[in-house]
């Protein structure tokens, strides 16, 4: 059965828009708002691009090279991984439990993926070139390569199967190859991402197929704190608004498992990691010990990670509503830091800048870098406000729904 | 074919960075975006501290990590052995500068570091070019990454390929003092006043870069990394630690 | 294949490479034409080239340092892009230093003065805009010459005075006398030497009778010793000091170097053997050498001279007596000795010498016995040797007598005029002189005993054995002493910011009528009420001799590489052009000169009976070629006998006499080197300098220890010398000089004061804090860099930024350092030489 309250075609989508705009709901109000900064932050970072130039940005060739637009992509593409992941455990792996967030999962998947690529078109030189150059040159070596065409057949994957999703096609065998398909294409684009880090050699802090792992594992993290946030963000952080199937996944402890899991992967991750880095004497691993003395870093780890890790371990906690609210927050506030974190701390080793440096790199963003951290984020924001009231994101296929669950959407 | 190289003697070398100040105005480049930079350290204790330097230029590396990641083959490696950048294919992604291990190559769009106005805005460009400094020489060619640049790509030292590209073919040494190979050497190696910097073929055994390394026992920075520098320093004429703990592979 | 090395196949590789267009045009003037390149007289015939892509090179030298390297300039449609040294000029031999290619941002410097101007707004300061307006030149010059001549029928006309910094010889300098002398000033022409090296040069004038700058044959030097002179940062000629540094440390027998300084610099890093010492105290460790050298025997006989054999009793039963020798504190009978081409010495050890002991001297330097000892023997054993010294020993109250002691270790080593040692220069240019005769010219005013008025400087007068005091002509003025100055014009010289306790000038030139040449603005101009903006260096023509570095002559032309970017002229040209407009006989007197290049012309002439080694011979072969030279080497000496160069056998081996080596080469008293100076011991001079020294008279001509008496306020000395990158006064504006300006410490916006780690902790200064250096003359800002090369007892903020009005960027106003160090530097002169005491200096440091 088709969710009749879809726009089904252009000019549909177009005064559904509209609609929403006007619409005084709760969706209503985080599209307005979140629109008016997209429109300020985009505003602003044209004028800063177009008077200023990337010279507004705080990052130099005698630093760091990549700043914060690079971590917000890599945050932005690992998140859409990692919701592909958490959709892939229902389309994938037949664990229905999962299926009454695929559909957001995927939606998601997409907006934010769109969101990293708009920040990422931003922070190049030439973003337009990229589209003829990338394709005539084909340079197989280069990760950043792979990348690309990983997070392209991702993102074609991910329309394709929110497309069949729209259309209420969830079991054909179509269906399912899309699924299986996306879940390798995002198993491939998180890992290459990982690559484009983990081949550095000479940046000893990102370098080794670890990296690899490392991204895929916190993608799948981000991911689930972004579905967990988003879905209560959907029903103005109230379970009663949900439909009683979403609503009994979210009192279930299924999710709230696979999250506390998750937290305690990275962590043992991040343990693992700032052994190595603080154990070996090599040069260029002198930036942990910074990390190390970075007021930031340790907000990621203990309130990020082990407080929410700790908040979760009990069932009855983790199926509370608030403390699953509050750690998806901090999980997914811990996963902006971590992508920087990682980022600048992998560049501040200087490459023989000698007394030109004098110590380990320096760098906080600029204004314009964080106005495109908003930008990105109200990007997503506003796609995904847009999302949940044009586009039903609690779907699931038919054989799924109660007759109670169909009732009750048919009443709001 | 001529496999360009240099050698840069340390005993020599007085860390006055004339071949920064010859490079930069002979190649256009903005202050502070020094394509070869000279590279100070100092550590130890009063009395007897230390201070020490290098001369540091693009490597030029046999085998470049900078060539192997970009995603647009916009740096490559020419038949030569440099390592260029084609501005009018580079998409300004900095991969090729997180990927050098000696931090040579340079994004031209950076706040200036100088104090002052931005020499972009005061030089302004009317065209595409990032800026139009009064003194810029006439060699440009953008797919070699001679020249001013435009704006929002990476660019790096290119061995001064305006010059060396008209070197006849078959030169083994690119000599400054000779008024015959003068005006093909890099200009760094031009005005070296100690003499501490040759340039030549190294593919050619008989050439005195080879002969240099050959007797002064040239070593390589980082030579872990594998990516195998076209620059050698000579450190003394004693002896001379091992650039890498694996022997390199013998040819048949 | 084609041969590499031959020239006729690269260019015309090069030529298909560049497509240049009238290829069979390119063929160069004489042999110093490059492949593809045209001569500079193309330029010339060929104005239209400025639009054919074809690159021309003109010849000209550098003018960021005493130097003066040769170089080539490569200029294109008109624009100059390039500079590079001249090849076969053998100062620069196709080298340069890192300012030398800078010449180009120096020329389009969107600063420069566009024209000459005139002050509106009549309050001067460092806050006040002046106001300027545009104006033409013929008003300009007419505004001089009215003033002037006012002056003049007044009586008055001592009350203009001419300051001059880095003159280049006869078409700038070489003008300021005739001019004084024709209108009437004895001021006309004060110099800048009290403030640059006239410690070294009165210091070897006391002792061998030489007022100049040494040649020191490095290339063949086994031991270079290098007493507080920046060899390889400032020390002239930078660009050929580090093309012989290439040669001597990889050349067969590595010359070992030792350098004495208060910091370590890249000179200091770079040598064998790093002694810190004291600030001032470099006499006390030359004078303990000495002692050893003596003491140990091991100074050179047949240069200085011997014991006379000792008589034997006639009795063979009697005991043997032994022959004497240096023990410490025991006087010697100077019958004994028998000097050879030295003086005194005996009367030296006596007076002054026996107690003076490695051990004493630790006291004074801090430098360890064992490493003065070890230095002295290696000065005396590994020779030819050479004991160099500039401004850190001299610009100090004590500062000749140190240089004195430190020149005698060359006489002590016999390094002087041997191979590998060091030398003056004897021979001079065949430049043709003028036939305008300028007494001719002189008209009664001019030749009247009213215009012997005592110098504003007060050489002669207060200080009577100085050559100039230019950096005590605003204090002066201020007190009227003599005179009050109504009409300063300066060229090339800016002393509100480079003088000592430079502050002073601003209220120094509040009254003066102020006239500056400079063609880019700096806080002088600011001061100013007029502006005659000269030519920079690649629109000039000019022509120059360098100093006596290599020990033959050598002499450079500028040839413009461009029509002057602004309308801006010449100053030798402005100079004549007021001449001109000056009433009486004078006016005729520059009316017949005309020009510069017409003085130039006349000059040029001596060439054609003595061609350069180059062939060199005219005009058109000097603009060709850019330098003429005669590589003779007039006179050496080895083993204690002085030679002539013989022609015949390409060989120094005419032995001369001891009346032709007091003529050419020791122009003492005595003909021969003087530890006990005749010059020094003149009645006039030794009750002079018993009143400022309070030294015995008979002990004057010694070269003695005496205790620098440091300035200022503050617990710790100041030193500020300059960097590499430090251009004549320009590159606080050079942005690309600005970038590089310290890369010892990192200094790439701004320069960091050096502070010891010890005494920064002990001052709670972190790396990088904000200090505030000051003293009771003013203050100066800087950020902290915590470096161990640097003494505990002193701080090092380089010569460098504070810049308040040179540009847009020596003004950012992010950079930390407002204004110029010497601000905190007390205005204190070596009453001998004259030389301001830069390095006296203390200071107290706080965070700021």
């Amino acid at each position: 059965m088709k969710y009749k309250s879809e726009p089904q075609t252009l000019g549909e989508l177009l005064a559904a828009t509209i609609t929403l705009a006007k619409d005084p709901s709760a969706a209503g109000r985080w599209f307005i708002g979140s629109m008016a900064v997209l429109v300020i932050s985009f505003g602003f970072v044209m004028f800063q691009l177009i008077t200023v130039g990337h010279a507004s940005f705080n990052t130099s060739s005698d630093g760091v090279n990549w700043g914060l637009p690079i971590a917000t992509y890599v945050f932005f593409a690992l998140t859409s991984s990692g919701l592909t992941m958490i959709a892939s455990l229902a389309t994938v792996f037949g664990f229905k439990q999962f299926y009454p967030i695929a559909k957001r999962c995927i939606f998601l998947a997409i907006i934010t993926l769109v969101a990293g690529f708009s920040v990422l078109a931003l922070e190049l030189g030439h973003p337009f070139r990229m589209l003829w150059v990338v394709p005539t040159g084909v340079q197989v070596m280069s990760p950043m390569f792979w990348m690309g065409v990983f997070y392209t057949i991702d993102l074609v994957l991910l329309i394709v199967k929110f497309y069949l999703m729209w259309k209420e096609d969830w079991d054909s065998p179509l269906s399912h190859l899309v699924g299986n398909a996306g879940f390798v294409a995002v198993i491939l684009a998180s890992g290459m991402l990982g690559l484009l880090f983990g081949s550095m050699v000479m940046r000893p802090m990102w370098f080794g197929s670890f990296t690899s792992i490392y991204y895929m594992l916190t993608a799948a993290l981000s991911g689930a704190a972004a579905i967990v946030v988003t879905t209560y963000m959907a029903y103005d952080f109230d379970r009663e608004k949900m439909p009683a199937q979403l609503k009994a996944f979210a009192s279930g402890i299924e999710l709230p498992r696979v999250f506390t899991t998750l937290i305690g992967i990275t962590l043992v991750m991040m343990l693992a990691r700032f052994w190595t880095g603080l154990w070996s004497n090599m040069d260029g691993l002198e930036g942990f010990a910074g990390l190390f003395r970075d007021p930031l870093f340790h907000v990621e780890m203990w309130v990020g990670l082990a407080l929410p890790f700790f908040m979760l371990l009990s069932e009855k906690a983790a199926r509370n509503k608030n403390a699953q609210i509050i750690a998806a927050f901090l999980v997914l506030g811990a996963m902006f830091i971590n992508r920087l974190e990682f980022i600048v701390s992998g560049q501040t080793v200087p490459m023989f800048k000698g007394n030109w440096t004098n110590s380990l790199i320096a760098y906080s963003p600029s204004v314009t870098e964080w106005a495109m951290a908003v930008l990105g984020i109200a990007i997503s924001l506003a796609l995904y406000a847009f999302g949940e009231k044009v586009l039903d994101l609690s779907a699931t296929p038919d054989h799924l729904e109660s007759t109670e669950a169909t009732a009750a959407r048919a009443a709001t | 074919m001529a496999k360009w190289g240099m050698v840069i003697d340390l005993e020599k070398c007085t860390g006055c960075q004339a071949c920064t100040m010859a490079c930069s105005m002979e190649n256009g480049r903005l202050p502070g975006e020094h394509w070869q930079d000279v590279i100070f350290y100092n550590e130890g204790e009063y009395p007897s501290p230390q201070l020490k330097w290098f001369p540091r230029p693009c490597m030029h590396c046999e085998n470049p990590s900078c060539v192997a990641v970009c995603p647009a083959r916009a740096t490559y490696k020419t038949e030569e052995g440099q390592v260029l950048v084609d501005w009018e294919r580079c998409i300004g992604c900095k991969y090729c500068m997180i990927a050098c291990p000696y931090g040579v190559r340079f994004y031209t769009e950076e706040k200036p570091r100088y104090g002052g106005p931005d020499m972009k805005s005061v030089f302004k460009s009317g065209d595409a070019h990032s800026w139009n400094p009064p003194w810029k020489g006439p060699a440009e060619n953008w797919t070699r990454g001679v020249g001013t640049q435009p704006a929002g790509v990476v660019s790096k030292c290119t061995f001064c390929d305006h010059r060396i590209s008209k070197a006849p073919k078959g030169t083994a040494d690119l000599d400054p003092q000779n008024p015959a190979t003068r005006e093909f050497t890099p200009a760094c190696v031009v005005t070296c006043a100690p003499g501490a910097r040759m340039f030549g073929d190294l593919s050619n055994p008989n050439s005195e870069v080879s002969k240099a390394i050959g007797n002064k026992n040239g070593v390589r920075l980082l030579d872990h990394l594998g990516n195998k520098p076209q620059v050698y320093y000579l450190t003394g004429e004693g002896g001379s630690v091992p650039g890498n703990r694996v022997l390199p592979t013998k040819k048949a | 294949m084609s041969n590499p090395l031959n020239p006729t196949v690269s260019r015309r590789r090069f030529l298909q490479a560049t497509g240049a267009a009238g290829a069979a045009t390119a063929v160069g003037v004489g042999t110093g034409a490059l492949p593809g390149f045209t001569a500079i007289e193309k330029v010339h015939a060929q104005p239209a080239a400025e639009k054919s892509g074809e690159t021309v090179i003109t010849k000209s030298f550098c003018h960021q340092c005493p130097a003066r390297c040769g170089i080539d300039v490569y200029t294109t449609n008109g624009r100059v892009h390039s500079i590079f040294g001249t090849l076969d000029n053998p100062l620069s031999n196709g080298k340069l230093c890192p300012k030398g290619h800078l010449g180009t941002f120096l020329l389009y410097d969107p600063d420069r003065f566009k024209g000459p101007m005139k002050r509106t707004n009549p309050k001067k300061g460092r806050n006040e805009d002046p106001g300027f307006v545009p104006i033409s030149w013929d008003e300009a010059l007419q505004t001089v010459a009215d003033r002037l001549n006012t002056l003049r029928d007044k009586g008055e006309s001592h009350r203009f005075g001419l300051l001059f910094g880095r003159g280049w010889g006869a078409v700038d300098a070489g003008l300021l006398g005739t001019f004084g002398k024709l209108y009437g000033t004895p001021n006309s022409g004060l110099g800048h030497s009290s403030t640059c090296a006239d410690g070294s040069k009165k210091a070897k004038l006391y002792t061998d009778g030489n007022y100049d700058y040494s040649s020191y044959d490095y290339a063949h030097c086994n031991n270079l010793l290098i007493f507080g002179a920046g060899f390889l940062e400032a020390f002239r000629p930078y660009n050929y000091n580090m093309q012989v540094w290439g040669q001597m440390r990889t050349k067969a027998a590595k010359t070992k170097v030792t350098v004495v300084d208060v910091h370590m610099s890249t000179t200091g890093a770079a040598a064998d053997r790093l002694i810190m010492i004291k600030p001032g105290t470099d006499g006390a460790m030359a004078l303990a050498m000495a002692h050893v050298i003596l003491t140990e025997g091991l100074w050179d006989r047949k240069f200085v001279g011997d014991f006379k054999p000792v008589v034997q009793p006639k009795d063979p039963a009697a005991a043997r007596l032994p022959s004497p020798t240096f023990e410490t504190g025991k006087e010697i009978d100077p019958a004994l000795f028998e000097g050879k081409w030295t003086h005194g010495l005996i009367e030296w050890w006596n007076a002054e010498l026996k107690d003076r002991t490695p051990e004493w001297a630790e006291k004074i330097t801090t430098v360890p016995a064992r490493e003065i000892i070890a230095t002295a023997r290696e000065l005396a054993t590994v020779k030819p040797s050479i004991a160099l010294f500039e401004r850190g020993p001299t610009a100090h109250t004590n500062g000749v007598y140190n240089g004195m002691a430190i020149h005698s270790l060359n006489a002590l080593t016999g390094s002087l005029w041997v191979e590998g040692g060091m030398l003056n220069q004897t021979t001079k240019t065949p430049w043709a002189k003028l036939s305008l005769k300028y007494e001719d010219y002189m008209d009664d005013y001019a030749k009247s005993d009213d215009r012997k008025k005592p110098k504003i400087d007060g050489v002669g007068t207060k200080y009577k054995m100085a050559s100039a005091q230019i950096q005590r002509i605003g204090e002066y003025h201020l007190k009227g002493d003599p005179y009050k100055m109504d009409t300063l014009m300066f060229y090339l010289t800016a002393p509100i910011f480079s003088s000592p306790e430079n502050n002073g000038w601003e209220k120094a030139l509040q009254d003066i009528f102020v006239i500056d040449t400079t063609p880019y603005p700096s806080e002088n101009a600011m001061f100013s009420d007029l502006i005659l903006p000269d030519n920079t260096y690649l629109e000039r023509l000019q022509i120059a001799d360098t100093y006596s570095f290599q020990g033959y002559p050598m002499s450079m032309i500028r040839t413009p590489a461009v029509k002057p970017v602004h309308d801006t002229k010449t100053f030798g040209d402005t100079l004549i052009e007021i001449g001109k407009r000056i009433k009486g006989p004078t006016s005729e007197y520059y009316k017949q000169l005309g020009n510069t290049e017409n003085i130039i012309k006349q000059m040029v002439a001596g060439f054609a009976e003595n061609p350069g080694d180059n062939g060199v011979n005219d005009y058109e072969s000097f603009k060709a070629k850019g330098v003429w030279f005669n590589k003779t080497v007039p006179y050496r000496q080895k083993d204690g006998v002085f030679y002539a160069w013989d022609k015949e056998s390409k060989s120094h081996s005419i032995p001369i006499d001891a009346a032709k080596v007091k003529e050419k080469i020791f122009k003492t008293p005595t003909g021969k080197f003087e530890f006990k100076s005749g010059y020094m011991e003149q009645e006039k001079y030794a009750h002079y300098i018993h009143d400022k020294h309070g030294i015995a008279e008979d002990r004057v001509g010694f070269p003695q220890w005496i205790a620098p008496k440091y300035s200022g306020t503050g617990d710790l000395h100041f030193i500020a010398s300059k960097l590499p990158i430090a251009a004549e006064g320009r590159a606080g504006n050079l942005a690309h000089a600005i970038a590089v300006a310290q890369p010892t410490q990192g200094g790439k916006r701004d320069v960091f004061v050096e502070i010891n780690p010890e005494t920064a902790a002990k001052k709670g200064i972190k790396d990088g804090d904000v200090v505030l250096i000051k003293s009771k003359t003013g203050s100066v800002k800087a950020p902290a860099r915590i470096y161990a090369g640097v003494r505990p007892d002193t701080v090092f903020l380089p010569y460098f930024h504070g810049h308040w009005a040179q540009g847009r960027w020596a003004k950012a106003e992010e950079r930390i350092q407002k204004n110029s160090v010497n601000e905190v530097i007390e205005n204190v002169s070596d009453p001998i030489s004259g030389l301001a005491c830069y390095y006296s200096g203390m200071c107290s440091i706080e965070k700021a």
